[in-house]
């Protein structure tokens, strides 16, 4: 992708918009995570949304600028790991209480505290765990493309 | 072992030094291994034990482990001579790597391995559980491979390695198939139980077929012998313990584990009677010519496992008994006789019997020890050995007159060649050089002959374990009385008759020459060596050729996934019958939006396959994605549909992103038209067969919509996981394990990209 810059720079309009995506975009996926049990959506969706947002920031600041201006991107990595451990524990821990792995809690049948349409329950964490690993690895994927080859040279 | 590679000492004059240090990761391994040897002991006073616990209780499998006498006898075994082996490593192995100019740390990838293969050898000696034993079985096996090639630059320990891993992995395989077999007929694993509830039958004769190959193969048995003289590549220590103790001895020992099942049929024991009495003749033959010092004792050693066969063949309690005891004495004097080998080339620097003689006067504590060893293995009075024989005379007595005689004959063998071993090393005139012996390197000879002369004068305590391990065999108590009886009884005639056949075998080398190289011509020409070697350069072959087809250009590798798959649904599909298979439905409602979806594929897809430029091929391909995502979204799966069009979205900007990374020129093409014409040709072919294979094989499924499908439960069940959405609890509950390792491979393959294009994550 091409930075922004002398040649064919984006215009103020589609900078500003572009830095602003990443912040809404968070609230839908967190809208289709909460819902997702109910409703069309899932941790998935909601995660190659959000890395959608990021995108246009790639192209419309470059690389570099999208990383001075998103310095939160850096942990992009630590956030997919994180978040495969967060979805590997949600689905191994009941092997620690000796049942079967994917065995939720609470149990089929018992009662769940519901927010809304938001239930509190471990397959939420297992959503979550897939939400972060696919924003933390679409953005790697972005950042590994969007660098200028000079600078991803060996 | 990756780690300790990486921190190792720096190159240079400091390593020489170290290569001197002490061993003490073979110190470790020794002191475990006596450690091991005392618990043996002790148990065994004890009265042995059991525990099991549950390994996985779906499956009726179990970890379960028992002390009884056969375990015993190979646990001791497996300690006791492994911790002589293991001292006698650590000098040994640090001499072996100053010779080849190798660093000291190299240990690290011996030592493990050792202790894995003492470990896995108590495992096998205590399982009681027909899988277990397996597991442990191949086990040994996964440890000889890496103990045998040790020695990795040398191209001949890399195949012998294979080789070695391939003949008893392979054939372990039957073991596998065995436990199958008696599971499906009696539901248990458990050998105790599997003994108790398998009557005489079809199944039950297959079954222990089926065993006896796996355990002959390992104990290097004719036809499947040749393994174990190339597996003489490996550094001494191994071959002493491989031949005594460990790997070889794991076969017989599973013979003795489940010899009363081999019992319940005739032709079994027979085969293992006349597989035995061949491999005794072919490596007793073979043995007598050798002229490599560890050759001798290889093929002595497929001759000596012949014996305990043999007599497991002859069955009942006296060949159990004799077979157990015989394993035992074998054991203490091969052992024994390796080292002596070892301890011979590292003081000489030769490994040919025609090279050396005369050491008798130059290393006496050596000679004394080896010829101790060797007359325990050549049966005479005074050792150990002495009763190895008698009871064996006894066994095959009782059995019936042939047997007899193949027992003279075996002995008569045996007597000649270790004669001729012992006799070509330490008498005679002085050939060769002689440096210094290490100590250590002697030592652990001594302590087995005295062993051995111990048991020659008080046997009591070995055939006392003897008749423990053959009660396990034979399944009831056994009483063996070895002693020494002055009178004319027939073992005794037997005994002479073997030693003076033997003695004119050592007195005719001529004719022994003639005889043992023309069996070795015949066994290179036409053995089972050859045809090891054929079927391995012919598998390799078939696989070089089609991974040349599969990887020549892109589209072959694409086209060995589609093509395969398409013949095999097509030969599936004109199997299956037709009849009312493929339905023309009716068009109605939402369909009139899906038709023109679908032509908007069906011409993107040609964009796809005639467009020059990259980006137009990209985007062609996003407009797939798309119009299938609307398709989805019509047929009523809005949760698959939102998924496809967040992923085809990013998926164009990846692939865009990708391209302008690649240089802008197209690479040049190859001037030869017509190889072009060919190409696009069997372009189309691929992607017909493809194709049509595809087409046929959806229409066949949206035509017969599976009446009660699974996920009608599926439907069903959602609300019970407190969901209403059926595709997020599928995906998270449901099948959540295969989510779970999607998701894995999902970071695996970014890190795989990452590392590609720039070589690191960030």
């Amino acid at each position: 992708m091409r930075p922004g810059g002398r040649d064919g720079a984006p215009d103020a309009v589609v900078r500003v918009v572009a830095r602003l995506l990443p912040g809404p975009s968070l609230m839908v996926a967190a809208g289709l995570i909460a819902k997702g049990y109910a409703e069309v959506g899932d941790g998935f969706a909601a995660g190659v949304i959000v890395a959608l947002a990021i995108a246009p920031s790639y192209v419309a600041l470059g690389a570099e600028g999208v990383e001075a201006a998103l310095p939160v991107l850096r942990h992009a990595p630590a956030v997919a790991v994180g978040g495969l451990l967060l979805a590997l524990a949600s689905g191994f821990f009941p092997l620690l209480l000796g049942e079967p792995p994917v065995s939720h809690r609470p149990a089929p049948g018992e009662h769940v505290v519901k927010i809304g349409a938001l239930e509190l329950f471990t397959p939420l964490l297992l959503d979550i765990g897939v939400f972060l690993l696919v924003v933390g690895v679409l953005t790697v994927l972005l950042h590994q493309f969007g660098r200028p080859r000079r600078e991803g040279g060996r | 072992m990756v780690v300790i590679r990486g921190g190792a000492a720096p190159p240079g004059a400091g390593q020489r030094h170290r290569g001197s240090a002490v061993d003490w990761p073979g110190w470790l391994a020794c002191a475990a291994a006596l450690a091991g040897f005392a618990l043996c002991l002790l148990g065994w006073l004890a009265g042995g034990g059991a525990f099991a616990l549950p390994w996985a209780p779906s499956l009726d499998l179990e970890l379960s482990f028992a002390l009884d006498g056969l375990a015993v006898l190979y646990g001791l075994l497996a300690t006791g001579v492994g911790a002589l082996v293991f001292a006698y490593g650590t000098r040994y192995l640090s001499l072996h790597l100053e010779h080849q100019r190798r660093q000291a740390v190299e240990r690290w990838r011996f030592w493990p391995w050792m202790a894995l293969f003492a470990v896995a050898m108590v495992g096998l000696a205590t399982a009681q559980d027909l899988v277990l034993v397996f597991v442990f079985f191949d086990l040994t096996a996964v440890c000889s491979y890496f103990l045998i090639g040790f020695d990795r630059a040398e191209r001949e320990a890399r195949t012998s390695a294979l080789m070695a891993l391939l003949v008893t992995v392979v054939a372990a395989v039957a073991m596998l198939v065995a436990a199958v077999l008696l599971y499906a007929a009696h539901g248990t694993f458990s050998i105790p139980e599997l003994l108790a509830r398998a009557a005489p039958s079809a199944t039950t004769t297959l079954a222990a077929a089926l065993l006896a190959v796996a355990a002959l193969a390992k104990s290097a048995q004719v036809p499947l012998h040749f393994w174990l003289p190339r597996a003489m590549a490996a550094p001494t220590p191994v071959s002493a313990y491989l031949h005594s103790a460990a790997m070889v001895a794991a076969g017989v020992l599973v013979i003795g584990r489940v010899h009363p099942l081999l019992a319940r049929s005739e032709a079994v024991l027979t085969g293992l009677l006349v597989v035995g009495a061949a491999s005794v003749v072919v490596g007793g033959v073979l043995a007598l010519r050798r002229d490599v010092l560890k050759q001798v004792l290889a093929y002595s050693t497929i001759s000596q496992y012949g014996y305990v066969v043999m007599m497991y063949g002859m069955g009942g309690a006296a060949g159990n008994g004799a077979a157990a005891f015989y394993v035992l004495a074998h054991g203490v004097a091969k052992s024994a006789l390796f080292m002596t080998a070892g301890a011979v080339t590292m003081a000489t620097g030769e490994d040919r019997l025609s090279r050396l003689g005369g050491l008798g006067r130059r290393a006496p504590v050596l000679a004394v020890a080896a010829g101790v060893a060797s007359a325990t293995l050549a049966a005479l009075p005074l050792t150990v050995g002495f009763f190895k024989d008698e009871l064996l005379f006894t066994a095959a007595l009782r059995h019936g007159p042939t047997t007899a005689v193949l027992a003279v004959v075996a002995a008569a063998l045996t007597f000649a060649y270790v004669g001729r071993f012992w006799g070509a090393l330490f008498l005679g005139p002085p050939r060769g050089r002689v440096g210094s012996t290490p100590v250590l390197l002697v030592a652990p000879v001594v302590v087995l002959a005295v062993i051995a002369v111990a048991g020659g004068l008080v046997v009591e305590p070995f055939a006392r374990l003897a008749e423990d391990a053959a009660g396990v065999s034979a399944g009831g108590p056994v009483a063996l009385s070895p002693a020494y009886h002055l009178d004319a009884r027939a073992e005794n005639l037997m005994a002479l008759a073997a030693w003076a056949a033997g003695g004119a075998l050592l007195a005719l080398p001529r004719v022994v020459d003639r005889v043992s190289r023309a069996v070795a011509v015949a066994g290179e020409r036409a053995g089972p060596r050859r045809a090891y070697e054929m079927a391995v350069h012919a598998l390799n072959r078939a696989s070089t050729a089609l991974h040349d087809r599969e990887v020549r250009d892109l589209r072959t590798s694409i086209a060995a996934v589609l093509v395969p798959a398409g013949v095999l649904i097509g030969l599936a599909f004109a199997a299956t019958p037709t009849a009312g298979a493929y339905v023309v439905g009716a068009v109605v409602g939402a369909d009139w939006l899906i038709l023109p979806l679908l032509a908007l594929v069906v011409i993107a897809t040609v964009v796809i396959a005639v467009a020059k430029a990259r980006l137009a091929v990209a985007l062609a391909l996003s407009v797939v994605g798309f119009a299938l995502a609307a398709v989805y979204a019509l047929v009523g799966a809005p949760d698959v549909a939102l998924v496809a069009v967040v992923v085809e979205t990013m998926l164009t900007l990846v692939f865009v992103a990708a391209l302008a990374r690649m240089p802008r020129a197209a690479p040049e093409r190859d001037a030869g038209a017509p190889a072009r014409v060919r190409r696009r040709r069997r372009d189309a072919i691929a992607g017909g067969v493809a194709g049509v294979a595809v087409f046929a094989s959806v229409w066949g499924f949206l035509s017969q919509p599976a009446p009660d499908s699974v996920s009608a439960e599926h439907i069903r069940l959602t609300p019970a996981a407190h969901g209403s959405d059926v595709v997020t609890v599928i995906v998270a509950d449901f099948r959540g394990l295969d989510t779970l390792v999607e998701i894995t491979v999902l970071l695996v393959a970014v890190v795989g990209v990452a590392t590609l294009a720039r070589r690191r994550l960030w």
